[in-house]
Order: structure tokens, then sequence, then C-alpha cells
């Protein structure tokens, strides 16, 4: 498991796992990310259960587990959380923000120890550590129930699977040309994305925050101005191409 | 290939189920044979005071085949907690092994996994006592069956115009408490495997 330092200021850190190597074939390749600030860290999008030994050990290398405090679920898909029971055996004290929509259906990849806090509809501000980090609603993008997170300080903004491309564990991190990258973006956002009205909400909502990295949990991340060609490629793609 | 408890626990709690099914049906053969002894008066007052007896084995068995039902799914239960006690121990010994900065930090979750593995383990291992001890008393209640079948052919041959009737009956009582021991001797197969 790599793990990149894509934002560092004193303590406050925000680090990307992921392009593992190891990785089994037939499982789509994920990245997880950790925000730090202080004692506190988060992680967001975990990961599936396949990934929870190397993710662990990843993060280890930069915080111990009494730190490791939160646990954000974007949504409740198996790439995305169904590493749960495990991680609530390592870390018996974490919270986990997630959809309130989720709740009883997450709860099935086994939760004792740790606690479910559920994100209204709405979203949310939480304070990490010295920071504090918004979960912007993103419902049906792709999922019913989903929330990316925004760092203002960072201004990163953690957009689950809005922009994620499906590539190769040799990837580069960033994306360097929109054209040669939108094709790896098409199929998967037309498919997976369900609603035009829901798409268009969130691109109206993103345009009023000041993103300097946009970081999907597949595939690269987008810088400052690759962001805004982003929006505007993705407000004009016709979505949830299945029913025609 | 060895297969993991939890699967045998739930095929043996299956098993039962059969059994108890199957006991139910004896219940009923054992109401039949009732009604039947009682319109046919004198000549079958051995069948009815037979009856009674099977219906007594008939309700033995369902509650034992009940408890046992009982006993093994939560043991196919603990045997899933202790795989997955096992899955995230085998995990951090991984961890463990590679001197990571803050590694030390998982030394109280490693030592709850390890201690809940340790317990669950030792309450499967006694689980499965409780089991192999239930389902040999199980072979006792086939036992009497057996008994109970042999005489019912006896009474039923002294039973007149009712014979044919009583020995419908009769086999009826073989056939059930052979497809009961097939269960139990199926459930002991299946404990006495190898297992994960
Ligand atoms: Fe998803
Ligand atoms: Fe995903």
């Amino acid at each position: 498991m790599q793990a990149n330092i894509i934002y560092e200021d004193g303590d406050h850190r925000w680090i990307m796992f992921g392009r593992d190597p190891n990785k089994s074939d037939g499982i789509i390749d994920t990245n997880q990310y950790m925000i730090q600030s202080g004692d506190q860290a988060m992680l967001l999008d975990p990961g599936g259960i396949e990934l929870f030994a190397p993710m662990l050990s990843a993060v280890l290398k930069f915080v111990p587990t009494d730190q490791i405090t939160h646990l954000f679920a974007s949504h409740q898909d198996p790439d995305i959380i169904s590493s749960l029971g495990l991680w609530d055996q390592a870390l018996p004290n974490a919270k986990l923000y997630s959809p309130w929509l989720w709740e009883s259906f997450i709860r099935h990849f086994g939760m004792e120890r740790i606690q479910y806090c559920p994100i209204p509809d709405e979203g949310l501000t939480l304070g990490l550590g010295r920071i504090q980090v918004q979960f912007i609603p993103a419902h049906y993008l792709h999922s019913s129930g989903n929330f990316h997170v925004y760092d203002p300080k960072a201004k990163i903004l953690m957009s689950g699977d809005v922009g994620a491309a499906l590539e190769g564990t040799d990837a580069p991190l960033f994306v360097d040309n929109m054209a040669a990258h939108t094709p790896k973006m098409r199929k998967f956002h037309q498919r997976w994305m369900p609603s035009n009205e829901a798409k268009l909400d969130w691109v109206r909502r993103v345009r009023q925050l000041d993103v300097n990295v946009m970081a999907p949990q597949h595939g690269r991340l987008f810088q400052k101005q690759h962001v805004t060609e982003f929006l505007n490629w993705f407000e004009e793609l016709p979505v949830g191409i299945a029913i025609r | 290939m060895p297969t993991p408890i939890f699967v045998t626990a739930a095929s043996i709690a299956a098993e039962l189920h059969q059994a108890m099914l199957e006991a139910k049906g004896l219940a009923l053969t054992a109401k039949n044979a009732r009604a039947l002894a009682v319109r046919a008066g004198s000549k079958t007052v051995g069948f009815k005071a037979i009856t009674h007896f099977i219906d007594e084995l008939a309700s033995d068995i369902i509650r034992q085949s009940q408890y046992i039902n009982g006993v093994s799914e939560g043991l196919s239960q603990q045997a899933v907690s202790l795989w997955r006690a096992n899955t995230a121990a085998d995990k951090f010994q991984w961890i463990e092994r590679q001197q990571l900065a803050h590694g030390e930090s998982l030394r109280n979750a490693m030592r709850t996994c390890y201690d809940e593995r340790e317990h669950l383990s030792q309450m499967l291992t006694r689980g499965i006592r409780e089991l192999e001890a239930q389902l040999e008393e199980g072979d006792k209640h086939i036992r009497t069956a057996n008994l109970i079948a042999t005489s019912s052919k006896v009474e039923a041959s002294s039973a007149g115009d009712f014979r044919a009737q009583l020995e419908v009956i009769a086999a009826n009582i073989t056939a059930t408490a052979n497809q009961i021991r097939q269960h139990l001797s199926t459930a002991r197969r299946l404990l006495n495997q190898k297992h994960t």
C-alpha cells in the first residue's frame, strides 16, 4: 500500500493511501484518505475487507491507534467500508460518521464497539483536532445517501465516487490532461450516477467552495484548474443512462 | 478439505430440525393409532397402551431435537465470531511482525482480540462436547423407538379386523424411527469430520 502526503501544514495533514501493487486482481483499486490534525485523525472511506491489513499497516506508520478517533464512510458500498468488522477490533473507541440512511445496513459489516454517528441529510461540520471538516451532501452520487468531505483550511474536497476513473495501480497521482482523462471517467459516471438533477445540485454546491484538490475514491486526483474543467464536463454529461 | 465449524454446526441444526419434524409426524401417528385402538375396543388394548409410549417418545424427541438445535445454532454463531476474531488476530500478527512506528499502540486491541479468541474457542470445545453427549442421548431414543415398533407389530398381529390398519401404523413407526436415526447419524458424522 502506497502512502502519499497530499497536504501538510504543521500537524495538519492529508494522506492518500492506495495504488496497492499487492492488491488481488478483480477488486477495484481504491483511494483511502486520512486527515490528521493535532492528536486526532479521521480515515475516509477506509476500504474493503481485503485492504484492512495493508491499510492498518500503512496508517500505523503515521499515527498510533488511539489517535485514529474518527472513521468516515461516504456511503454503504463494500469497497468503502466492508472492512468495518475488523476496524471494530482495532479501534474500539472510534466513531463512524456515515449517512443516517445507511446505519442499519452498514451495521451488517459487523460493529460492536465503534459508535455510529449518523450524518443528517443536510450535512454536518465536525471538529477534528484543531480544524473543522464539513460533510457536504452528495446524495444520489451515486448512493441515495452520500456525503463528501471538505476541509476549508487545506481546500481539499474528498469527492467519493464523483471524479472516479478506473485505472491501473501504476497511474500517476494527478490528472495531467483532462481531454485524455475524461474517456476514463465517462462510462463510470454515466452508469453509476442515476440523477441529472442531483448532479446539477452538486455542481452548484461545489462551485461555491474553494477547492485546490479534488480527491476521488478511485483514480487520479484533480488540481485546481482541472477541478473547474471537471465541473464543466460533469455538468454537461448525461447520467443515468441504463434506462434509455 | 476441512469444513469450517460454523458450517457443520448449521448443518447439524438442519438435521435435527428434520428429526424434529419426523418426531412430530410420529406424534400424529400415535394419535391416529389411539383413535383406531379406541374404536377397535378390547382386542387392541395392548396397542392402545403402546400409543402412550409413542406419544411420550415423540415429545421427548421433539424436546431434545429442539434443544440440540439451539445448541448447534449457538455454536454456529460462536464459530462465526471465532472466525472473525481469528481473522483479526492473523492480521494483527502480520502487523506485529513489521515493527511499525506506532505498532505498539495496537497492543490493547490485540490483547482483547486474543483473549476473545481464547474464550470463544473454549466455549466452542465445550459446545461440541455437549453436542456429542446429546446425540448419544438421541440414540437411546432410537433404541426405544425400535422396541416400540417391534411391540406394535406383535400387537397388530392379534388385532383381528384391525390388523391391516395397525400393521400400517406399526410400519410407519419403524420407518419414522429409521428416518430419525439417519438424521442423528448424519449429525454425528458431520460432527466427527475434520474441522477448521
Ligand atoms: Fe460506491
Ligand atoms: Fe467506489
